[in-house]
């Protein structure tokens, strides 16, 4: 082999890792090397060493805002998963009534933050929300969805719900058609019933991209942000802050970058670690030579 | 859907619910489109008269005439476009290396690569804030085009794809005299337009929706990008023009990704299903 | 001068040897078939000489040029693949043209050359379609196209029938034959199929176990074959082997001693076998015919009996419980079970040493 042989292949690969490295690893480093000084957004550094842990784990905000973080994750993730699999379930067919509703359903999940934001504070909020009006229109009083502490996360999870359908809908629908059709076939031939036929062949069939949902969408909800941000501003008195909220304040709004990328990390690694963990009880679980 | 899996009819309370599910998908779509059709000052007085005429497409003449709303348009799309453009070449180049070049640390960088796919956007941002800041790069196109290339799943991506192709017809290009160059441009990058097209779209979704890197990295209105155009509108909603006016900059601002949507529905929903199950 | 030339050719993946010391000369326009199980490192042998392996050591020569340092592009060599590797997302003329156009021919030239092959190769009404479009045989002429518009000066075939089904695999068996008429290059056939290679090759090389078992005429490959792998291998079904033992009683041609203690007199030189005593004794199944029982030179029971309308196959074991393959008639009303006298045609059989060593009638192998 020729020296051009054995080196060309890098002039296709580098462009992208020397991109890759500069704009991905670099930061990664930079913060766990920033994340040990006391810093601000401007450059000023002063190394304290775990100084910025050691202060979270004091800091009630941080207590609050995992709380949050959790309990959206505790709302939203399990209705997902359940919903998703329901819709699957019932969209799973040939017939072009079952594609427009699998189109409608994912059609949510193209639109940004924002626009998803937008639509739901004018649906939720109680002087001209959709729901406020009908709610008049049946004389009740409206729901301070967006006001109330012990509602911002509820209106947060439902619009957040509501955005994500498509994806694990998607993954599901993929599930189920990995599933071969014979298996029906000799379920049919063996007499077994509808509900039978589901609960020993499809859910146990679903198991896999059940698990794969569940890790994706853990890692996602706990880094929620936009949401919060754009419909309760984490309010009323930080009961809807979630942790990557947390942050972006620290960080734009307090300029303590030490601070907030300290947080990252933490959230950073907590995140890898419960992915970890789902995926280890997963295959646990699993029986062997599936 | 290839495969008509299922029995064929739907019962009833299955139906029923995909129908309930159905409606409060469309409802909220459908007030906010019916806002955007109302005059302000008709809405200020209840916002329940947007159930009934009459209707004007004013708000979306004010979009139009007096707002920096095609500005930020024009922004998402000059960013996404080049964002996706710099996906698709870095990570086909490189995807075309990994599958059928052999060099020294080929398998290492491979996995040095795959890394990537496990540090989430919020462990970087804080960081490559600062970088870009000590760069100067802030508040410019480049500047919000350039994190998106740090793609290591499309690299993943692409070099799957290109694993799949059978080497038989790289083969056959060298014995027709093909430069490696050439086998790249001409056989091996052709045939995996399907992989472009989904990889595109995904890419193109992705960054025309981010949020949290333009809204830090994009500091005057003439730099916003669509999403951060629209929050700074919702932020500033109350001494504003109006609940109609920015409803409609809610319905205008959808339409181009909803076009991009039914389009490409095929490469959306394919790349989103085959990211994950991998 | 020959036209392909291979000098001692090693070649290794790792610590595993793929060829082991291969040499070969070829004829101008000759047809030579790679014959050998899956394996047995002549597909490795095709692919080095393709350009698309690299050799650990030894040289490749085409028509006095030394090839084996160039790129595969400027060998002056075309490959038929297995798979066909036409290129799905072009046309089947802009196919053939890819190769010319890489290689500079001028444009005017090559819809000339193309126009050509296609109207020989009758796929003329082709050349606008793509290879999706096109049937499994259509393709395998594209394939063929392909390789011949650029002239090679040698033509590699890698298992060209394998993937056509029987009534496709004759006819394009005919074609082949007709293929070397049509080009001006030596041909290089790779294949595991004996009678692929017998109808079509003009000499056979014998690869097995990383080398070259034996090279010759088909014929020679079948009558004489130079051991007892080769002897197993080609033909079908395959020669029985009986283990013998040279009769001390033997005039200058063999006389062998079956286990039984019948006895098979040959016709091969007693000198040429040497000191070894302890031999096989292969018998093609057409030199052994069947009998009533007790008239032939052994007697046997059928245990198979394979009808192929011109002759039957009769798979008898013998009393010692060896198994033999021999021919009936035709019209045989023989059943399995039946009590056979099998009759052994001592003058067209072969010896085997213990080292594999073949051994044949008249002339020392």
């Amino acid at each position: 082999m020729t020296a051009r042989d054995r080196f060309g292949g890098y002039a296709f690969v580098l462009p992208f890792v020397s991109a890759y490295s500069f704009l991905l690893i670099l930061p990664f480093i930079m913060g766990v090397w920033i994340s040990f000084h006391k810093a601000d957004l401007f450059g000023a550094r002063e190394w304290i060493g775990p100084d910025n842990y050691v202060r979270l784990f004091d800091d009630p905000i941080f207590y609050q805002a995992m709380g949050t973080t959790f309990m959206l994750a505790l709302m939203i993730v399990p209705a997902l998963t359940i919903i998703t699999m329901l819709l699957a379930l019932a969209l799973n067919r040939a017939t072009r009534s079952a594609a427009i509703f699998r189109g409608l359903f994912f059609s949510s999940s193209v639109l940004s933050v924002t626009i998803v934001t937008l639509i739901w504070r004018f649906v939720l909020t109680p002087d001209a929300g959709l729901i406020a009006k009908v709610l008049a229109a049946v004389g009740l009083e409206p729901i301070p969805f967006l006001s109330h502490p012990d509602l911002t996360v509820p209106a947060i999870a439902i619009t957040t719900i509501w955005w994500g359908l498509g994806l694990p809908m998607m993954l599901f629908l993929a599930g189920l058609q990995q599933i071969p059709q014979d298996m029906y076939e000799a379920a049919a031939l063996d007499r077994a019933s509808r509900w039978t036929t589901f609960r020993h062949i499809t859910l146990p069939s679903l198991r896999r991209t059940t698990v794969v949902v569940v890790m994706l969408q853990t890692a996602a909800q706990l880094q929620i942000f936009g949401q919060a941000q754009l419909l309760t501003s984490g309010g009323p008195s930080g009961s809807s802050r979630p942790i990557v909220l947390y942050i972006y304040e620290i960080a734009f709004g307090r300029w303590e970058l030490g601070y907030a990328v300290a947080a990252a990390e933490v959230l950073f690694v907590l995140v890898l670690l419960l992915t970890l963990g789902q995926y280890w009880f997963a295959n646990r679980n699993e029986e062997p030579g599936r | 859907m290839t495969a008509a899996t299922g029995r064929n009819r739907l019962p009833w309370p299955a139906l029923v619910g995909v129908l309930i599910g159905a409606a409060i998908m469309v409802a909220p779509l459908l007030w906010t489109l019916l806002l955007s059709l109302k005059s302000n000052t008709e809405l200020m007085r209840d916002s329940a008269s947007a159930l009934s005429a009459p209707y004007t497409l004013d708000n979306y003449r004010d979009i139009v005439t007096g707002s920096d709303l095609p500005r930020w348009l024009l922004n998402s799309l000059i960013v996404s476009l080049g964002t996706t453009g710099g996906v698709l070449l870095l990570c086909s180049l490189a995807g075309y290396g990994f599958a059928r070049l052999e060099f020294p640390f080929r398998r290492t960088l491979f996995v040095f690569v795959l890394l990537g796919l496990a540090i989430p956007e919020q462990a970087v941002i804080l960081p490559r804030h600062q970088l870009f800041a000590m760069l100067g790069w802030h508040n410019s196109y480049p500047g919000l085009m350039l994190p998106g290339l740090a793609a290591p799943f499309g690299v993943f991506f692409m070099t799957q794809y290109f694993r799949a192709i059978p080497k038989d017809l790289d083969e056959a290009a060298m014995l027709d005299g093909a430069s490696r160059l050439s086998i790249f441009w001409k056989v091996l990058l052709p045939l995996s337009f399907p992989a472009q097209a989904t990889l595109g779209v995904f890419t193109f979704l992705g960054s025309w929706n981010d949020y949290w890197w333009p809204l830090i990295s994009a500091t005057t209105s003439d730099k916003y990008t669509l999403t951060v155009g629209l929050a700074s509108a919702q932020m500033n909603y109350a001494q504003t023009s109006g609940l109609g006016f920015l409803m409609a900059q809610a319905v205008f601002a959808s339409i181009p990704i909803l076009i991009v949507y039914i389009i490409f529905q095929k490469q959306i929903v394919g790349a989103m299903a085959g990211a994950a199950t991998r | 001068m020959a036209s392909l030339s291979l000098i001692d050719v090693h070649k290794t993946y790792g610590s595993t040897a793929v060829l082991d010391g291969v040499s070969l000369e070829m004829e101008p326009k000759e047809f030579v078939a790679f014959l050998g199980p899956s394996g047995s490192g002549k597909s490795t042998l095709l692919r080095i000489i393709a350009g698309l392996e690299t050799a650990n050591s030894g040289e490749v020569w085409l028509d006095g040029t030394r090839i084996d340092q160039l790129a595969p592009g400027d060998r002056g060599v075309s490959l038929v693949f297995q798979q066909y590797a036409l290129y799905p997302h072009m046309t089947v003329r802009e196919n053939m043209a890819f190769g010319l156009r890489n290689a500079k021919v001028a444009e005017p030239e090559i819809s000339d050359r193309i126009e050509k092959v296609a109207s020989t190769l009758e796929i003329d009404q082709l050349l606008d379609r793509k290879p999706g479009q096109l049937s499994g045989g259509q393709r395998q002429r594209v394939a063929i196209g392909r390789a011949i518009v650029k002239v090679p000066k040698l033509f590699l075939l890698d298992e060209p029938l394998s993937n056509l089904d029987a009534a496709l695999r004759n006819r394009t068996r005919v074609e082949l034959a007709q293929l070397r008429q049509r080009v001006d290059a030596a041909v290089i056939m790779v294949t595991h199929d004996q009678a692929e290679a017998m109808t079509l090759a003009d000499r056979i090389v014998v690869i097995n176990d990383r080398r070259i078992q034996q090279v010759g005429s088909p014929m020679e490959i079948y009558d004489r074959p130079a051991n007892r792998f080769v002897a197993r291998f080609v033909g079908s079904p395959a020669m029985t082997m009986l283990p013998v033992t040279l009769d001390p009683g033997s005039g200058s041609n063999a006389t062998v001693q079956l286990a039984g203690g019948t006895k098979v007199a040959t016709q091969i030189i007693c000198a040429a076998i040497g000191k070894n005593e302890n031999l096989e004794l292969g018998l093609r199944p057409e030199c052994v015919t069947i009998t009533a029982e007790g008239s032939g030179t052994l007697d046997g029971e059928a245990t198979i009996v394979e009808r192929l309308g011109d002759r039957t196959l009769v798979y008898a074991r013998l009393s010692d419980g060896s198994e033999i393959t021999a021919v009936d008639r035709g019209d045989s009303r023989l059943k399995m079970g039946d009590r056979v006298g099998l009759l052994i045609e001592g003058r067209s059989a072969h010896l085997f040493a213990q080292d594999g060593t073949g051994y044949h009638s008249g002339l020392p192998a």
